[in-house]
């Protein structure tokens, strides 16, 4: 794969219907992201994963009708990714939850915000050089 | 009754008027009400269904091509077969071959349909995917950490799209049973057999809810939901821990994680 984006980020936007039925194509991009910049399948797997969790608990929260936004932005080794729709709620997901704690194993970081426009935000965060893609105990 | 020659000829050799003769035989005794008759339609029945596996085999070649298990079909194959053996009524004068073929093709695409396996896998990603698996293992090994995509791509001379292909479809079919050949029957005591420790779920707010529906998975998927997201090892040192590969590591853990989601929000919407 050409290296177009070293050094500078790249971001990708992805708009699907609040419908778990549209989710595997952010999962695809996902991993295709992850694939360019060099890491390591389990750590794509992880990803994939993170954002299936993700985009479950943004459309769970979301109208029937809303859009969620997807979006990647990735510089060198690391990889953001943002899954955002209205929130019926208006609160964010517990960072007790069962979804909080899968989400906070298979990425760096995760973190949620509800927008004064009630926009629930998901922000995930992964590193291709985290320790986990390396296997200590082999 | 009178007691029939029962034994199974050696060898498997195919002998119709004999397979013929057992299932007049069966048809029979199966309307009786007599115990002793029902446990020799038992045995009957047990000898009948070897001496038709070969049926059973032919049928599931059709369906080798779109990614399911040799054996899963087999497996599914054999209650089609098992169906047939219990309803066929010789007097009818068809053939038992003739007569069982739809009803074991039927359970196999039933199987199919079952699990959502609409679209057929072309036979150059399952080849994919089998060799991903083998080439991933060998990289470990050599690397001592799970390879990446263009790893993969050089040890396979393929193209990187080639590979993310292979993977994504390797987890797409998460919903496929992949526990056959496993034993996933639960043991006497959960907490004794491994996967889960109320110590490790305590920081989880709804472990009410999360409790029962990690009891109801099997003991593999609990196991591997628990090492993942309880104790954060990474995949490929879980797969080390369980003897199975990343792969299958990977997809274990998605379709856990399907069902948990699901229990999840079923419970809440209550």
């Amino acid at each position: 794969m050409p290296d177009h984006h070293e050094g500078d980020a790249a971001r990708i936007q992805l708009r699907i219907p609040s419908s778990t039925a549209y989710v595997s194509l952010v999962r695809t991009a996902a991993a295709a992201i992850a694939a360019r910049l060099d890491y390591s399948i389990d750590r794509i797997d992880d990803l994939r994963l993170a954002v299936d969790e993700a985009c479950a608990l943004v459309i769970a929260d979301a109208a029937d009708d809303a859009v969620i936004v997807c979006e990647f932005v990735s510089a060198s080794t690391q990889l953001e990714v943002e899954i955002a729709g209205a929130s019926r709620s208006g609160s964010p997901p517990s960072s007790g939850s069962f979804a909080w704690t899968v989400l906070s194993a298979l990425v760096d970081s995760v973190s949620a915000t509800v927008t004064n426009e009630r926009n629930l935000i998901i922000r995930l965060s992964m590193n291709s050089t985290n320790a986990a893609s390396t296997n200590e105990f082999a | 009754m009178t007691e029939p020659t029962m034994s199974v000829p050696v060898g498997g050799i195919r002998d119709r008027a004999y397979e013929r003769e057992l299932l007049v035989h069966l048809a029979k005794l199966r309307v009786s009400d007599d115990p002793e008759d029902q446990r020799q339609a038992a045995k009957l029945r047990a000898d009948l269904i070897p001496l038709h596996i070969p049926l059973v085999e032919h049928l599931v070649r059709r369906f080798l091509d779109r990614g399911e298990p040799h054996d899963d079909l087999l497996q599914v194959g054999t209650i089609g077969l098992i169906n047939a053996i219990d309803r066929f009524d010789p007097d009818r004068g068809v053939e038992f071959s003739t007569y069982a073929t739809p009803t074991i093709v039927g359970e196999i695409k039933r199987h199919f349909r079952d699990k959502g396996w609409a679209v057929r896998v072309p036979r150059r990603l399952q080849e994919m995917r089998a060799a991903l698996s083998k080439a991933t293992e060998t990289l470990s090994h050599d690397l001592g950490r799970a390879p990446t995509v263009a790893e993969l791509a050089r040890k396979l001379e393929v193209s990187e799209d080639d590979v993310l292909e292979g993977l994504e479809s390797a987890s797409a079919y998460a919903t496929i049973s992949l526990d056959a050949g496993f034993d996933d029957t639960e043991s006497a005591s959960i907490t004794d057999s491994l996967g889960f420790d109320d110590e490790a779920l305590a920081l989880v707010e709804d472990r009410a809810t999360l409790r029962p529906l990690l009891e109801a998975l099997p003991e593999r998927e609990r196991r591997i939901v628990m090492l993942r997201f309880f104790h954060n090892l990474t995949q490929s040192q879980i797969a080390d821990e369980i003897g199975v590969s990343q792969m299958h590591v990977s997809r274990l853990l998605t379709r856990a994680l399907v069902k948990l989601r699901k229990g999840m929000s079923e419970a809440h919407a209550d």
